[in-house]
């Protein structure tokens, strides 16, 4: 299709009612002329035809009946019609709808299809239309059955006419196949072989519906890869990735393998030896694509090349076998890539996937594909965008970190072509971000519980019996460590008091004044009055404690010597207050706090001892 | 068929954003360590104020605060750590 030069717009194509054949605005269109390209070259039949319309009535028609063989109508993988107008330049775009295929024809042998004008033709005018048609599985291997050194036959069947609801004044049709290997052509009227292509035509003033059947029999080695099923999974994550995984069930929809399989042969001889079997598959995948894996229930397949630049990242890969003719293979292929490069936001707030709708494979035919977009946790209204007919479907995955689950939107196509693998389709949903925390919070939750959990065994207790003597036992030790903490505790305060008056003391021996250290004296002295209140209901608690007998010697020689410390240390800062400010000689200061002085520091000592015995 | 990839694989730009991670990718190992750290950090002191605190002088809002805050931590370390690796949630 010369799609550059001409205007092309769009069509609906619908299903006709049969009785379209003899309606009165069917009558008065004329065909002036037909060229048909029939593209034989690979496992895919692709036919291209360009119509020159005339209306040859009064009354305006505002859509164009198109028809298709029953048996070419079932095999219909892709349909499109584009309108040339004049030779001006593009104005739109166009958009291609394609139907679901229906027999619907009067005698089960045609099928049509309806073409709608965007505006009606007028009596007398006339225009140009494109019809482009792709049909799978129509080229029948035959011999069906190859040894391994046979090449591979195929028989296409068609009519040397073009089909039409329409007489057609004139009309050529030309197949283009593989190879210039021809086994035979059926030969109607003007019939030439040039090359690789048989031509057929001109014919002229053929009448409407018209066929003159033609078998042709060739050499077809193309990889006939037919995937039976493709499950492909996009798996949607707001974090920054789209999770693609591709789940295939390859197989040689060729003619049929016979006999035994040499590899010695298949490698030594590739020229001649399983010229219709493929061992390679050339995967696009998008640029940027990374974490590409491929592999089977078995494992990792260690055969695959990958190469990657900026605008494409391709991915050659070669099944654990070579594919021979009903054989069959299964793998899965996976990739991720960022989030910013399929989603985007719209104007109106929501947010759309915008990714290929078919295989990664450029030339196989998908029986049944199906795409399963996974939305993140948390999407509501997803809708659809698919620019051909799909069965839409809805279900609810579940992976990781997922309380609800994540809803899935699952499109199954019968029948995908190349032609569909690079059709962009969107999925819309409305998504809240907050909806994104829902996973860390659920770990937070999870930790949580756990910490709860180590709270909850330490408080409860677990006996058998709340009676029983052990239980009892384990009672008064816990009470008896919690008054030793807490005696250390008040302790700590006591001598934290004492260090700050010590400081305090060796200040004034460094600068002579006495001022501040008297200051300390007071707050020491405050702290020490607060606290020995408390020590003295400590000590009333040990003596009350059932099982403080072993510890109460070691809590009464520590709270004696603390007090003797403590005065010790009130002694000490008396006289050395005194000192300074009878200005003694510093001889005769040291020589009055030196006694003092180490007497303090033994009892700290002891007390310090006494406080870590304690523990024990 | 070429005209099929320009057809619907243009969107018009002027009309959308495109939409990435709302945390830059590359911080995901830094925010997982450090995170992490945190949390086990706090995750120790929790123990060890259990361990050693005499079970009838425990304040149990200390606990709580302790355990919580490290949780947290703990949970949104988990979340880089596992988005850093690869798996996206």
């Amino acid at each position: 299709m010369n799609e550059n030069t001409k205007f092309q717009l769009a069509f609906l194509l619908f299903l006709a009612a049969s009785s379209y054949l003899i309606s009165p605005a069917a009558a008065n269109l004329v065909l002036n002329r037909v060229d048909r390209r029939v593209d034989l070259t690979s496992q895919i039949v692709r036919i291209a035809s360009s119509l020159k319309v005339e209306n040859a009535g009064t009354d305006d028609v505002s859509e164009i009946l198109f028809s298709l063989s029953t048996e070419h109508a079932e095999k219909v993988a892709f349909l499109q019609a584009v309108l040339v107008e004049g030779k001006s330049k593009s104005k739109s775009k166009s958009t291609a709808v394609i139907l679901t295929v229906t027999p619907g024809s009067s005698d089960g042998r045609v099928m049509l299809f309806s073409v709608a004008l965007p505006k009606p033709l007028k009596g007398g005018d006339s225009l140009s239309l494109e019809t482009y048609v792709v049909l799978t599985h129509v080229l029948k291997p035959f011999p069906e059955e190859i040894g391994q050194s046979d090449a591979q036959l195929v028989l296409f069947h068609e009519s040397a006419y073009f089909l039409s609801p329409y007489p057609v004044k004139v009309q050529s049709t030309t197949f283009k196949l593989p190879s210039s290997r021809v086994e035979s052509y059926s030969k109607v009227g003007v019939t030439k072989l040039v090359d690789s292509e048989v031509r057929y035509g001109p014919y002229e003033n053929v009448e409407a519906l018209a066929t003159a059947p033609i078998t042709l029999h060739f050499e077809n080695n193309q990889p006939f890869a037919v995937v039976e099923e493709l499950v492909r999974e996009i798996e949607i994550s707001h974090w920054g990735n789209i999770y693609v995984t591709e789940n295939y069930k390859l197989s040689h929809g060729g003619a049929r393998h016979k006999g035994s399989f040499s590899r010695f042969d298949y490698q030594s001889r590739p020229a001649q030896s399983g010229a219709a079997s493929f061992r390679h598959l050339l995967a696009r995948l998008p640029p940027h694509a990374h974490s590409v894996y491929y592999r089977d229930e078995i494992g990792n397949i260690s055969t695959s090349h990958l190469r990657s630049d900026f605008k494409k990242t391709e991915l050659e890969l070669e099944p654990r076998y070579p594919l021979f003719g009903g054989w069959k293979v299964t793998f899965t292929l996976g990739y991720s890539v960022p989030l910013e490069d399929f989603m985007f936001k719209s104007s109106d707030g929501r947010r759309f996937l915008n990714i290929t709708f078919g295989s990664s494979f450029g030339h196989v035919v998908v029986d049944n594909l199906i795409v399963k977009v996974v939305l993140p946790e948390g999407s509501t209204q997803p809708t659809i965008s698919v620019p051909f007919a799909v069965e839409q479907d809805k279900e609810i995955k579940h992976t990781y970190l997922d309380t609800v689950g994540r809803p899935v939107v699952v499109l199954t196509k019968k029948n995908a072509v190349p032609e569909h693998h690079n059709i962009f389709f969107q999925v819309y949903y409305r998504f809240n971000s907050i909806a994104m925390l829902a996973e860390p919070l659920l770990l937070v939750t999870g930790f949580f519980a756990f910490f709860v959990l180590c709270i909850a065994y330490v408080h409860f207790d677990f006996p058998i019996s709340k009676s029983s003597a052990s239980f009892q036992a384990q009672v008064q030790r816990e009470e008896l460590v919690d008054l030793v903490q807490r005696l250390q505790k008040v302790m700590g305060i006591q001598g934290e008091a004492a260090d700050r008056l010590e400081a305090s003391l060796r200040d004034v021996a460094r600068s002579g004044d006495t001022a501040p250290c008297k200051v300390a004296r007071k707050t020491a002295d405050a702290t020490w009055k607060e606290t020995s209140k408390d020590l003295k209901a400590l000590s009333e608690s040990f003596h009350l404690s059932a099982r403080s007998s072993f510890v109460l010697p070691k809590v009464e020689v520590l709270l004696q010597k603390e007090k003797e410390m403590v005065e010790k240390l009130q002694q000490k800062q008396v006289a050395t207050v005194e000192a300074y400010e009878r200005k003694l000689s510093s001889k005769d200061i040291d020589a009055r706090i030196a006694p003092l002085q180490s007497k303090y520091s033994t009892l700290k000592q002891e007390v310090r001892d006494l406080i870590y015995a304690l523990d024990d | 068929m070429d005209v099929m990839g320009g057809i619907h694989g243009g969107l018009q730009a002027d009309l959308v954003t495109a939409i990435g991670s709302p945390i830059p990718q590359t911080l995901y190992p830094f925010l997982a360590v450090l995170l992490l750290i945190a949390g086990l950090v706090l995750t120790a002191s929790f123990f060890i104020y259990e361990a050693t605190s005499a079970k009838f002088s425990r304040k149990l809002s200390q606990e709580f605060a302790t355990g919580g805050i490290s949780s947290l931590f703990l949970g949104f370390g988990t979340l880089f750590l596992l988005l850093w690796t690869g798996v996206y949630v």
